[in-house]
């Protein structure tokens, strides 16, 4: 038979050249290489370095590669620390929308490190960051998610923002939360999406 | 006791459909309207299991609770951990019918084309790719194929090499390959023949680590099925790029039917063939 079983598994380790040596100083130098496998096997080896949140944050700004850039955000969410919290959360006034919303994703992950920025970012003068941040709430795992949309339905002027939050709000939403949404549909009594989706947010909830 | 204490939690159709966006979004399995029986079923089991109050209670626990230990628990209610020979034989068509054509014909012949299982689980997946191979792929001759499967569980791994089997693992075999590859063993089950377990090359490794992940290169395809599931987010995207990495560019990565790579990473291309769909490593365009 042609099936061969294999016993020379060294064959199969070494595939890419080690052009530097595999300590921090070597990886690091390889996330400039000109060759993005090249990159992304640094990454992935940065990626035991808990330390390394700065550089690879650093690098995320710079990254082009689809595939380099998933193996930074895969890193950062590995060690959902301050440091890598910090470097993502600054992704969310990034032009492009692939950074974006790779932040928005790996920070869902890391509830505790989030947390204590939310407020503050619930408030940034930038509406844009302002929606990212609610977009952000639906998938944080954290206690205070209902009262952070609470305070975008009482808050908030801009109607955009506030539509986010009631979207959430219709999946994570209780009867706690309906006196507030139905005074945020009063608030925004001449917008039809606002009342569309309010209605649907309660008429889910009150089905309970 | 009075009847109220007795009675289920009930599941509204609201708490369905609730249940249902937020299971699809975390996991991206959806339950169709038909699955309902299913899946009310396993939710009251788990919200009497949990001791919460009603669904309201359990779905807000779920959503909130920071380890992400009872949404697996929920995973594995969910879903059916079963392997038997022939499972979910769709992508073995697949692979014999469309795959291997697309992956030799970047190969010279005789060169090697590399298959790995993971997980090897009893042994199911792998010898049923190997049987495939030798009776259904016609260029089997022309090509090296080398089967590797892995697990993280060692037990599983020497019952795997053991090849014994019960009834029920071989109820999908072709009665032809049954008498071809297996010998009874007593009143219970079979053995499966010495050639194909030599065939298929065993090892010891977990997809996260990077370390085991470094020994796992030039793979043309991949079979990973109904694993990543039972990962939390992140473990699921560390696994996502291992497999990237270890596939040649190309290279097809087969989930279970109930998985969706979109839900995990990017990296991969889907690709839509008469029998199955299945993941792939693009080929950079200077490649091609």
């Amino acid at each position: 038979m042609a099936l061969r079983r294999s016993s020379a598994a060294a064959e199969s380790r070494e595939i890419v050249e080690r052009q530097y040596p595999r300590d921090d100083r070597g990886l690091i130098a390889q996330l400039c290489d000109s060759r993005p496998e090249v990159r992304r096997h640094a990454v992935r080896d940065l990626a035991a370095h808990a330390d390394a949140a700065l550089v690879l944050g650093e690098r995320l700004g710079v990254e082009t590669e689809p595939s380099v850039r998933e193996a930074l955000f895969t890193a950062l969410s590995m060690h959902p620390s301050e440091a890598a919290a910090g470097t993502l959360l600054a992704l969310l006034r990034a032009e492009d929308a692939g950074l974006r919303n790779g932040a928005i994703e790996a920070l869902g992950a890391m509830p505790a490190a989030v947390g204590p920025h939310i407020t503050a970012l619930l408030g940034d003068p930038d509406s844009d960051v302002r929606i990212f941040t609610v977009n952000l709430l639906i998938d944080l795992r954290h206690a205070q998610v209902a009262q952070w949309l609470l305070q975008v339905l009482q808050g908030e002027t801009h109607v955009n923002v506030v539509a986010a939050a009631i979207e959430v709000l219709a999946e994570v939403g209780t009867r706690a939360e309906l006196p507030a949404l139905r005074a945020a549909r009063e608030r925004f009594s001449d917008d039809v999406f606002i009342g569309f989706a309010t209605d649907i947010a309660i008429e889910r909830i009150e089905a309970e | 006791m009075t009847a109220s204490i007795l009675a289920a939690p009930e599941i509204t159709g609201a708490d369905f459909l609730k249940f249902r966006d937020f299971f699809y979004r975390k996991t991206g399995i959806y339950f169709e309207e038909s699955k309902r029986y299913f899946v009310d079923k396993r939710l009251v089991e788990r919200i009497e299991a949990t001791g919460a109050d009603n669904f309201r209670a359990y779905f807000v626990a779920l959503r909130f609770e920071t380890t992400g230990a009872e949404l697996q628990q929920l995973v594995n209610a969910m879903t059916v951990n079963e392997t038997y020979f022939f499972r979910e034989h769709y992508q073995f068509d697949c692979m014999v019918n469309s795959m291997l054509g697309e992956i030799v014909a970047r190969k010279r012949p005789g060169e090697r084309v590399r298959i790995w299982s993971v997980p090897s689980s009893t042994g199911e997946e792998p010898y049923t790719i190997a049987m495939y191979l030798l009776e259904r792929w016609p260029l089997i001759d022309t090509y090296d194929v080398e089967i590797i499967s892995s697990d993280i569980d060692t037990q599983v791994l020497k019952a795997a090499e053991h090849g014994v089997y019960s009834k029920r693992s071989v109820a999908n075999l072709p009665r032809a390959y049954l008498n071809k590859y297996f010998t009874p063993n007593g009143q219970d089950g079979y053995v499966i023949s010495r050639d194909l377990v030599n065939a298929v090359e065993f090892s010891h490794a977990n997809l996260t680590d990077a370390t085991d992940m470094q020994r796992f290169r030039n793979i043309d395809l991949v079979f990973c099925r109904n694993l990543l599931i039972y990962f939390d987010d992140v473990s699921r995207r560390v696994a996502a790029e291992a497999i990237f990495d270890a596939l040649n560019p190309g290279g097809f990565l087969c989930l279970g039917h109930s998985e969706s790579m979109s839900r995990i990473s990017s990296l991969y291309s889907v690709r839509r063939f008469p029998d199955a769909m299945v993941y792939q490593k693009p080929i950079p365009k200077d490649n091609k």
